[in-house]
């Protein structure tokens, strides 16, 4: 569980002055917190007691497990590998997990795992012995049945579920004493481009998420609709291991062969140290360069063509059941500034939960401060930052003068990691526009977080409903931001997503994004097919900035015939035509189309485009039709064979999980909860660097005193002054 | 005419009324409203304490850590007792003013009490702490861990220090435990003085 403390009271000697302006004088949200509070109590105590009844039946919580006996039992032990062949605009990837039982037990272990968000999952295999099961898609409920029948049957099995696009879920259960058993997954996934540079991603940890509570507060406001805003907490939070007190567990290896379609320039990682082998002028074998790697943070790979051998279009064909998957990538030409460039009024909004404490903390005021740099003349702006609660630093949009600058800088320079994440309040006041009537002025919000929450589909809805005329920039922060959160919100709010997984890319990307957010953006883009019976996804083609293509995925009867892609480009009128019977093959295009499609459904169910019902419907038949995991479908594999005796008993655990590299394990969970009990005698301040690093510092005392014995006197006095004032006025009219 | 003049008058004085009761009105609002906060600062102190005492509970039973409600950023991590003044608080894990708005907090980079070094625990002199100024040297102080473990102190003298020279090394030898609060116990505005009342683990 993330932290969130109930009401920031009293700053320490040691702490900034708290951010919040009158955030001490404002009664009303106090009251509203303690009536949630009162109101709360009950429920919170209830569903405290399930969840510790829940992890005491797993037995799990911690790497240690306490078995009946009281003897601690251990969980499976994980190591990974991903081996990627990229083949021009498509990757297909193959996981293999493999979950080694250390004990004298019959062990289920359950691993929660990341995937790019736009993966599409097709395949997984059970690898038990010499024995290799092939697992079968079916809809979520009956392959949970299905798992759960050979398990109490003493059968080896396998599901793979996914909680969210991009958080899976492998279950193995009845893993033998001394056993190592495989699991694989298979998918496929397109390649990422943006201004000349194509990038691969592969998350390798699910960073610990903050799911807001179902308050009091909420049920008032809302009416009825009290439910609960992330259902499925449990499924997607694992134990994870104090980087102070445990060595990183979980290694992973890699290897990407890299065929990209044309001769490569660079090819590098900033996440991770690799080693290149060329193959030839166009591929290229990358491994990592110290074999194994801890699964802590995101692997990233970027590679650019040669001088001069950029392609500018890219069309690829695959033959799919029924027909043939075509896939277009064009990227519209950057049309030259225009002479008076439009002003703009910028919201920037910075997350400063606990989750960002570290590294992700100082990359975030970085980005942030450049953004403040680049602000021209009659450009306005304002600041929000939040955690648990969040400020607005200005009344309304400000101009970005030296004085607003000045003051805005060191209110960024202040912030400090802590508390929960809640987001939807200050995404809200993000989005409040003033003066809707202006549409001289461009207005976009660039919104900096790692996204580590459970209730995207609350953001999402949010964000359909009231964009207006914002734009939505999306800034990915740190080693694991959710890419899902991320890519998706930009796309809702019609804005673009710019991921900074590293300090040193701070400089670089946020020029690239500043670029995007000066320059004119691709408007009322569309695809005219000229044949007939074409089905894209996306339908409506989304607005785009300088440097990203679009990539259109479609599905027709037979590749031939004209694309004709249109649009306007910082007002200009744009036009190319694409001959699509000289599409090259490509991979795992039809794989491509039925996500995209699955995608587009699940946004048109949140945003009420679709009824749920429908969504589903059309979610589950293309699920079903192409192999996929997706929210309704499931991926369970088991073995023939009963093989745990009668009588022998299992034991579930979950596996532990790294905390995501640069993060702070005391700013995301306090003093542990979820912690083996011989806790740590000592506990660090998070944000105070000279008390870490100074050798024997001595005790600082904290403040110890409240003002509530000034507030009565002075409220006493003011409330004998105004019946004394009223009283005399009183008697003078009388 | 003069019907005139007393109609002006009579229509004139509720205005004149209604501009000097407006301030009047204004001070006796805003001296409430100070009154309202003031008042909630030690509710809130008390209701924490209340559910504060539930999840030490919970945390002996249980084994394991147990946030005081859903959404808390700290956990209960010890109960600290006034035997002679018939008084107990459970403490918190950390000193942030967040912390202490709820009780004592186990202040960051002490030790545990009972284990070797100064444990140090703080909280506001008009809350929970008040009761320092009543402990007299030889006087008893119990905590109770959250591993169940009890351990019993004795109160060896009071000192008055500034918050950033508290002199207090945190791996001094022996077993110690030190309470700190603000000082003067009776000031209304906060100062830089501190109240440390020492004490020394019962062998």
């Amino acid at each position: 569980m993330l932290p969130l403390p109930l009401s920031p009271h009293h700053p320490t000697p040691l702490a900034p002055p708290a951010p919040g302006l009158t955030r001490n004088l404002l009664l009303g949200p106090l009251i509203a917190l303690l009536l949630a509070l009162a109101a709360g109590i009950a429920p919170a105590k209830a569903q405290q007691a399930r969840t510790q009844e829940a992890r005491e039946q797993d037995g799990s919580g911690t790497l240690l497990l306490r078995s009946e006996s009281g003897a601690p039992v251990e969980a499976p032990r994980l190591k990974a590998d991903a081996a990627i062949t990229v083949s021009g605009p498509t990757a297909r990837a193959t996981i293999t997990q493999a979950f080694r039982n250390t004990t004298a037990e019959w062990v289920e272990g359950t691993y929660l795992f990341p995937l790019p968000e736009d993966a599409a999952v097709d395949t997984m295999k059970l690898v038990v012995g010499d024995r290799v099961i092939v697992a079968e898609i079916r809809e979520r409920e009956a392959a949970r049945r299905a798992y759960e029948a050979a398990k109490a049957e003493g059968k080896t099995a396998a599901l793979t579920e996914q909680q969210r696009p991009n958080l899976f879920t492998n279950a193995v259960a009845n893993i033998g004493p001394g056993e190592t058993v495989l699991v694989q997954i298979e998918y496929q996934q397109p390649v990422r481009q943006s201004g000349g540079t194509y990038a691969l991603r592969l998350p390798t940890v699910a960073a610990p998420r903050y799911s807001p509570a179902p308050t009091a507060v909420t049920a008032v406001v809302d009416g009825a609709s009290a439910a609960d805003p992330v259902p499925d907490r449990e499924r997607i939070a694992a134990p994870v291991l104090d980087p102070a007190r445990h060595a990183p567990v979980n290694p992973m290896t890699l290897s990407i062969d890299l065929k990209a379609g044309f001769p490569l320039g660079h090819v590098r990682s900033a996440t991770h140290a690799i080693r290149v082998e060329e193959r030839s002028g166009a591929e290229r074998r990358i491994t990592l360069a110290d074999g194994a790697t801890a699964a802590d943070r995101d692997f990233e790979l970027t590679w650019t063509a040669a001088a001069g051998a950029a392609p500018s279009v890219g069309l690829f064909r695959e033959r799919v059941a029924g027909g043939e998957a075509v896939l277009a990538v064009v990227t519209p030409p950057a049309s030259a500034r225009p002479a008076a460039s439009v002003p703009r009024d910028v919201v920037f909004v910075i997350d400063n939960s606990g989750s960002m404490g570290g590294a992700s903390m100082r990359q975030a005021k970085a980005s942030l401060l450049i953004g403040l740099d680049r602000l021209g003349a009659g450009d306005r702006f304002n600041v929000i930052r939040f955690d648990h609660s969040f400020d607005t630093l200005f009344p309304d949009l400000v101009p970005g003068d030296e004085a607003h600058l000045d003051r805005a800088k060191r209110f960024v320079a202040g912030l400090e990691a802590s508390g929960g994440t809640e987001m939807l309040a200050p995404l809200r006041a993000a989005l409040r526009d003033t003066t809707p009537e202006e549409t001289g002025r461009l207005r976009q919000v660039v919104f900096l977080t790692d996204g580590a929450i459970g209730n995207e589909a609350q953001i999402f809805s949010a964000i359909a409903a009231e964009r207006g005329r914002s734009r939505l920039f999306m800034v990915g922060i740190g080693s694991a931001p959710n890419g899902y959160l991320m890519r998706h919100a930009a796309e809702l709010g019609r804005g673009s997503f710019t991921e900074i997984g590293t300090p040193d890319q701070v400089t670089e990307r946020m020029r690239a994004l500043l670029l995007k957010l000066e320059s004119p953006a691709v408007t009322d883009l569309t695809a005219t097919f000229s044949e007939p019976g074409v089905d894209t996804a996306p339908a409506r083609l989304p607005d785009l900035y300088r440097g990203e293509p679009l990539a259109l995925p479609a599905r027709m009867e037979q590749a031939r015939g004209t694309l004709t892609l249109a649009g306007r480009i910082g007002g200009q009128p744009w036009q190319t035509m694409l001959q699509l019977d000289t599409a090259e093959a490509g991979a795992g295009i039809g794989k491509l189309w039925a996500r995209a499609k699955i995608a587009e459904a699940e946004t048109a169910r949140l945003t009420g485009r679709l009824s749920a019902e429908a969504a589903d419907a059309a979610i589950l038949r293309l699920a079903l039709d192409h192999g996929l995991t997706t929210r309704l479908t499931s991926l369970v594999a088991v073995d023939a064979t009963p093989r745990r005796p009668h009588g022998a008993r299992l034991v579930s655990t979950e596996l532990p999980l790294n905390l995501p590299a640069g993060w702070d394990f005391a700013s995301v969970f306090g003093e542990g909860e979820a912690q083996p009990l011989p806790a740590p005698p000592r506990q660090r301040r998070a944000a105070g660097p000279a008390a870490q690093f100074a050798a024997a510092p001595p005790v600082v005392l904290p403040q110890t005193a409240t003002d509530f014995e000034i507030r009565a006197w002075l409220g006493g006095l003011l409330l004998a002054l105004g019946l004394g004032l009223s009283l005399r006025h009183r008697r003078a009219a009388a | 005419m003069s019907g005139v003049a007393e109609r002006d008058a009579v229509a004139r004085c509720p205005g004149r009324r209604g501009v000097t009761t407006l301030p009047a009105l204004l001070l006796a609002a805003t001296g409430l409203l100070l009154l309202a906060q003031a008042a909630w600062i030690p509710a809130k102190a008390a209701l924490a304490q209340k559910l504060l005492e539930g999840a030490f509970a919970r945390t002996l039973a249980e084994g394991t850590a147990q946030p005081p409600w859903p959404w808390a950023d700290t956990v209960p991590v010890a109960r600290i007792v006034f035997p002679s003044l018939g008084e107990s608080y459970v403490a918190l894990a950390g000193s942030s003013g967040q912390a202490l708005a709820f009780g004592p907090g186990h202040v960051e980079g002490t030790p545990e009490a009972g284990e070797p070094g100064t444990a140090v625990y703080a909280a506001h002199r008009d809350t929970q702490f008040r009761s320092l100024g009543r402990l007299a040297a030889g006087d008893p102080i119990e905590v109770v861990r959250r591993d169940g473990r009890s351990v019993r102190f004795r109160v060896t003298g009071h000192r008055v220090v500034r918050w950033d020279a508290s002199g207090l090394d945190p791996d001094a030898p022996g077993r110690h435990l030190v309470l700190a609060t603000c000082w003067p116990l009776d000031a209304v505005t906060p100062g830089p003085e501190r109240l440390l009342v020492r004490a020394v683990a019962e062998p």
